[in-house]
């Protein structure tokens, strides 16, 4: 009887204390100046011109690249998620690409096409005061609008199509009798998703301006980038948490602004009856040749660089010096992804109740997500690096433990929304038989939710594996990930080894999806 | 003249057959209920019918127009000029009452004053003129009815679908808006075709009732005719 209020109490309890207790300690580590209250650190962070205009250049990028990912992303989302073509499939796979591998593997992708030694130069030699002035535009604000926008694309495409599946088809029925298709979406189909893609351009604004490894590969000076600088180059960890604290406090500030101005916050991405579809004709046929467009020249273009930039022998030295690298970031991605997918099952569970516990719980889940890597790994390491808790700092618990909190709203909501499509009355058979709430768990929930834990796993292992905010900060000593060392090896190592340690990651990325699609391939045939 | 034509339409929903061989024939300003049970075509000829879906075979004839024929649609929904009740009523949860009817006269091009003298006469005819800035969600679920009767009346269509219009609501107020229907129809002479799995509803409501069974028709009729079919069947059986 009490198993279930029980658990899912502890749940609650377990993840805020875990999740909130980094944060508590930036904000209370900021504001301690030798035992007492003070802002001392944030008037002398803000009273120089430096972090003003570091800010505005964060917030100028975040801007720029939202509204590239809106324009693009929610005809695109449109056309893969309301139309029958056949291409549409390869092209959402293609667009996917780049937000499952770490962002500056693009810029080093376009500086592969546009650089010195580049593929332009390479092949047209006439072409060098060209792939110059390009390369002068890639290694600044354009280059960094250009990389993130493509990061994040898929996120609003495949939001965009995700909730067209959940629009009652009767009620854009109900409109087509008076209007075209273009008039229903804009009035009709749009307004309805609009809290979703909302929320969703709201995420993507937070992670482009906490990102921090695109605007250090092609140097604009950015917000997040001096937290890095504070912590690394002056081992400053004092400025560095207070250099933190504001990028914390406008994540906390722009989901509060989200929650209680629209009441609103997980997309709701159960699908109605089937979607009305429209019919391919020569609009969406154009619109699709011009996506394939975008796709080539945006993802296939500059990862093709890249992986075509490495030789059999950068190969070779790259196993020989990333292989260690790369195995301990299978590892902990997988380690990361199985703890995910647990506190996702029981978080998913928590949500579906609606409860006070579940909206709390959602709301610090999506704050952890917007919050910047190095934001959290700042926290995490003020609050575990004491000598009672060294035997977790030293070890690479730590970085799954940043993880486990930093995405856990991703399994979350993928669970939440398979468990809310199961219906109740499955549960309530199996009460009625007399199960307790553990057995109906395991042998009801679980083996029903199977595919939503796998889907789950797996988002949840690829954002572990294309961590490099996070890791780059609380890495325990001589235990990096692949995404941290071709990081550290890019300052004095050869371009080609680089591209080849960058290709091995991106197979490892595509490795298991690969091995579903195959899976799958076998089962469905007979 | 013809209102609505099917000559020998065939048509699949999701891979599967829906309408055999469907035959059937509309006089403008008549009344014909489609009768039967879940699952046996009713609500895809009403697809067929407002351009939702093209017929696999045959063809489909709208006021004398060619309107989808062998698996083309010639007139888009929107070019059909007709109006649809939906079972949910599928009313647009962000846009006002006004709004709801303003929606296709402005897809239309009607002017504005024009716009909004049928918006007022149309909200009168249906008493909900008091209702004009509300949402959906703000509204009963028999006002919620009479703005989905509302937004497909403005426009002044020649056929109306109804695609059982009342099986939401409960009975009282089933038998008020049914009253309601057939007073609307009578003023306004548009023909009305109106699905209903009820037999007490079919029978208030029609002139013509067509009895499908597995995507086909099994009986057509008036009231009376329908009715002694049905008690010929019960003895049978007995």
């Amino acid at each position: 009887m009490f198993a279930k209020p029980a658990t899912l109490t502890l749940t609650a309890l377990l993840f805020l204390g875990i999740g909130l207790a980094p944060l508590m300690a930036l904000l209370v580590l900021s504001l301690n100046i030798d035992g007492a209250f003070g802002l001392d650190r944030f008037q002398h962070l803000w009273s120089s011109p430096k972090p003003w205009q570091l800010f505005g250049h964060s917030l100028l990028l975040a801007g720029l690249a939202s509204l590239i990912v809106i324009v693009l992303g929610v005809p695109l989302g449109i056309l893969f998620g309301k139309t029958t073509l056949r291409l549409r499939a390869p092209l959402l796979v293609l667009f996917t690409l780049p937000l499952l591998i770490p962002p500056y593997f693009l810029s080093l992708g376009w500086f592969s096409l546009l650089g010195r030694e580049g593929w332009l130069v390479r092949l047209f030699p006439a072409a060098e005061t060209v792939a110059k002035n390009l390369a002068d535009l890639l290694f600044g604000l354009p280059g960094c609008v250009l990389t993130l926008s493509t990061v994040f694309l898929p996120l609003i495409i495949l939001v965009t199509a995700m909730l067209l599946q959940t629009v009652n088809p009767r009620m854009e029925e109900a409109a087509r009798l008076y209007a075209s298709w273009r008039r229903v979406l804009f009035y009709i189909t749009l307004p309805a998703i609009f809290p979703g893609i909302a929320f969703m351009t709201l995420l993507v604004f937070m992670l482009t301006l906490g990102e921090v490894t695109v605007p250090l590969t092609l140097r604009y000076d950015a917000y997040p980038t001096e937290i890095l600088t504070q912590f690394a180059a002056f081992y400053d960890f004092d400025s560095a948490t207070a250099t933190a604290s504001p990028l914390a406090l406008l994540a906390f500030l722009m989901l509060m602004t989200e929650w209680y101005g629209r009441r609103w916050v997980m997309p709701d991405l159960r699908p109605s009856e089937a979607s009305l579809m429209i019919q391919p004709g020569l609009s969406v046929k154009f619109m699709m040749i011009m996506a394939a467009g975008l796709a080539l020249v945006m993802v296939l273009l500059p990862l093709g660089a890249l992986g075509l930039y490495a030789t059999l022998d950068d190969f070779s030295e790259a196993w020989t010096r990333g292989y260690d690298a790369l195995l301990r970031s299978l590892f902990y991605a997988a380690v990361g992804a199985s703890l995910l997918t647990v506190t996702g099952f029981f978080l998913g569970l928590l949500w579906r109740e609606r409860t006070c516990c579940s909206g709390i719980t959602q709301f610090t889940a999506l704050l952890l997500l917007i919050l910047p890597g190095t934001v959290l790994g700042i926290g995490l390491i003020r609050l575990w690096n004491t000598p009672e808790t060294n035997w977790i700092y030293a070890s690479p618990g730590i970085l799954i433990i940043g993880y486990v909190i930093q995405y856990a709203a991703l399994p979350s909501a993928v669970l939440h929304a398979v468990l809310t499509r199961l219906p109740p009355s499955l549960e309530q058979a199996a009460a009625l038989a007399g199960a307790r709430w553990w057995r109906r768990l395991l042998s009801i929930v679980l083996p029903l939710s199977r595919r939503g834990l796998l889907l789950a796993w797996l988002v949840s292992y690829l954002f572990c594996l294309r961590d490099t905010g996070l890791a780059m900060l609380v890495y325990p000593p001589g235990e990096d990930t692949l995404p941290v060392r071709i990081y550290t090896l890019m300052a004095n190592s050869r371009f080609g080894l680089v591209a080849a340690l960058c290709t091995l990651l991106m197979i490892a990325a595509l490795l298991p999806l690969a091995t579903i699609k195959l899976f799958r391939k076998r089962k469905e045939s007979p | 003249m013809i209102a609505l034509d099917f000559t020998n339409v065939w048509a699949s929903y999701r891979g599967k057959p829906a309408v055999q061989d469907f035959s059937l024939h509309l006089k403008p300003g008549e009344r014909l209920v489609l009768l039967g049970p879940s699952g046996c075509g009713k609500t895809t000829v009403l697809r067929l019918a407002a351009g939702f879906l093209a017929p696999d075979r045959g063809t489909v004839i709208l006021d004398d127009k060619t309107a989808a024929i062998d698996g083309r649609l010639v007139l888009e929904p929107e070019q059909r000029g007709l109006g649809m009740v939906f079972q949910d009523f599928a009313l647009w949860p962000h846009l006002s009452v006004h709004d709801h009817l303003a929606f296709g006269l402005k897809a239309r091009g009607v002017e504005k004053a024009e716009r909004e003298r049928r918006i007022a006469e149309t909200l009168r005819l249906v008493r909900l003129d008091s209702k004009v800035g509300a949402r959906p969600g703000e509204l009963s679920g028999g006002q919620q009815q009479r703005v989905a009767l509302a937004r497909a009346l403005v426009t002044e269509p020649n056929l109306l679908l109804m695609d059982e219009p009342l099986s939401s609501l409960d009975f009282e107020l089933g038998l008020e808006l049914r009253r309601e229907i057939l007073a609307l129809q009578e003023r306004l002479g548009f023909t009305l075709l109106y699905v209903t799995h009820n037999l007490d509803e079919a029978f208030a409501m029609a002139q013509r009732i067509v009895v499908m069974r597995e995507g086909a028709i099994a009986s057509m009729g008036s009231m009376q005719e329908i009715k002694a079919s049905m008690q010929s069947l019960l003895m049978s059986a007995e």
